[in-house]
């Protein structure tokens, strides 16, 4: 199936409790996804995998949801590269996205104010030298009725120069 | 092209053919993007394309000013500068990609983190149609000159420029660190 076929076809994934996520797909995917395209070959990613079926680890934090992924980057002392290396990240996070998505495994991607919390990220081991990009809360995708919202999007602003 | 191998096979490129690239098909491969990019939230971009012989000339014209303005820059011969101009020139399309940005952090970020997961399905969505792209970030562009006088303005960023054409040669992947080796399971 041709990518573009994707479109009409995307559901709002919504995790829901109770439901197992497997770790081996979790980490097929992100073997796929890593072909993201990053600067230099730096590779600027690790991930950190919470299995929370319990609901415990991240309540308060995060939405529930059987299990979430910490997606965290290197950060470079250099801005400049800082900036390349985040939009590396943000492309494996997408390719990971669409295949899930294909493999009918529910992401919800976040970006909440906790993750600016150095308190708050070093219990996961997120070290100084590093920073989250977002969090993946993962589970099964409930099927909805076909999104409306992609007829109603804008057309892309586009200038000539 | 399943998706798996769409993903593990793209390549940025580098060299392009003279096979001319549509505007028209531009514009819809950055509406499928855009509309493949599931979010909550409005993203907040905009792109200037250049595609004709002049604008490519002028977008050359202005990623060298900084360049050809530095004193280092006087030292480099002209034949160096020709070669430099003509390699961009040649290429027959360009995206610069614009994002807003916003006072708070967070907000900023988020609408970074959309624009470049767009663009990642823009160099997918080009790759299944045979189109190849190289995201330039250069340091050598990244400037007050160039950003002015493609018209950033207060509160935007500058994302990349998008160098689009066909090609006749894929470059070689360069194999990619497993997963697992980056992977660490957080026990409570």
């Amino acid at each position: 199936m041709p990518l573009s076929d994707f479109i009409m076809d995307s559901n709002t994934p919504v995790s829901v409790h109770n439901y197992p996520v497997s770790q081996q797909l979790v980490l097929e995917l992100l073997n796929h996804a890593v072909w993201a395209p990053n600067d230099g070959l730096r590779e600027p990613w690790r991930f950190i995998y919470v299995d929370d079926q319990s609901g415990n680890t991240m309540l308060g934090l995060q939405e529930s949801a059987p299990a979430h992924l910490i997606m965290v980057m290197k950060e470079d002392s250099d801005h400049h590269k800082r900036d390349e290396d985040f939009a590396a990240v943000c492309c494996l996070i997408q390719n990971f996205q669409l295949l899930a998505r294909e493999k009918k495994l529910g992401v919800r991607r976040t970006m909440p104010e906790w993750i600016y919390d150095r308190e708050r990220t070093r219990p996961f081991g997120v070290q100084e030298k590093e920073r989250i990009v977002a969090i993946l809360d993962l589970g099964a995708v409930e099927q909805t009725p076909t999104a409306a919202s992609a007829a109603t999007l804008p057309e892309p602003k586009f200038e000539l120069l | 092209m399943s998706l798996t191998a769409l993903i593990r096979e793209r390549r940025s490129i580098r060299k392009f053919n003279d096979v001319p690239v549509s505007q028209g098909l531009v514009f819809e491969l950055l509406e499928q993007a855009e509309r493949l990019y599931d979010h909550a939230e409005k993203v907040s971009l905009r792109y200037i394309y250049a595609g004709t012989p002049d604008s490519r000339n002028r977008l050359v014209d202005y990623m060298m000013e900084p360049m050809t303005a530095s004193r280092l820059g006087k030292l480099i011969p002209d034949k160096m500068l020709g070669i430099f101009k003509k390699r961009f020139v040649d290429i027959p399309a360009h995206v610069i990609v614009i994002a807003e940005t916003a006072p708070d952090r967070r907000r900023s970020d988020q609408n970074y983190a959309d624009v470049c997961s767009i663009i990642q399905n823009f160099q997918l969505l080009g790759w299944e149609r045979r189109l190849g792209m190289l995201w330039d970030t250069e340091s050598i562009i990244q400037n007050e000159i160039f950003f002015k006088r493609i018209g950033i303005g207060e509160g935007e960023r500058f994302v990349g420029i998008l160098h689009i054409g066909y090609f006749d040669k894929t470059p070689k992947g360069r194999a990619r660190t497993l997963a697992e080796k980056k992977w660490t399971v957080f026990q409570g």
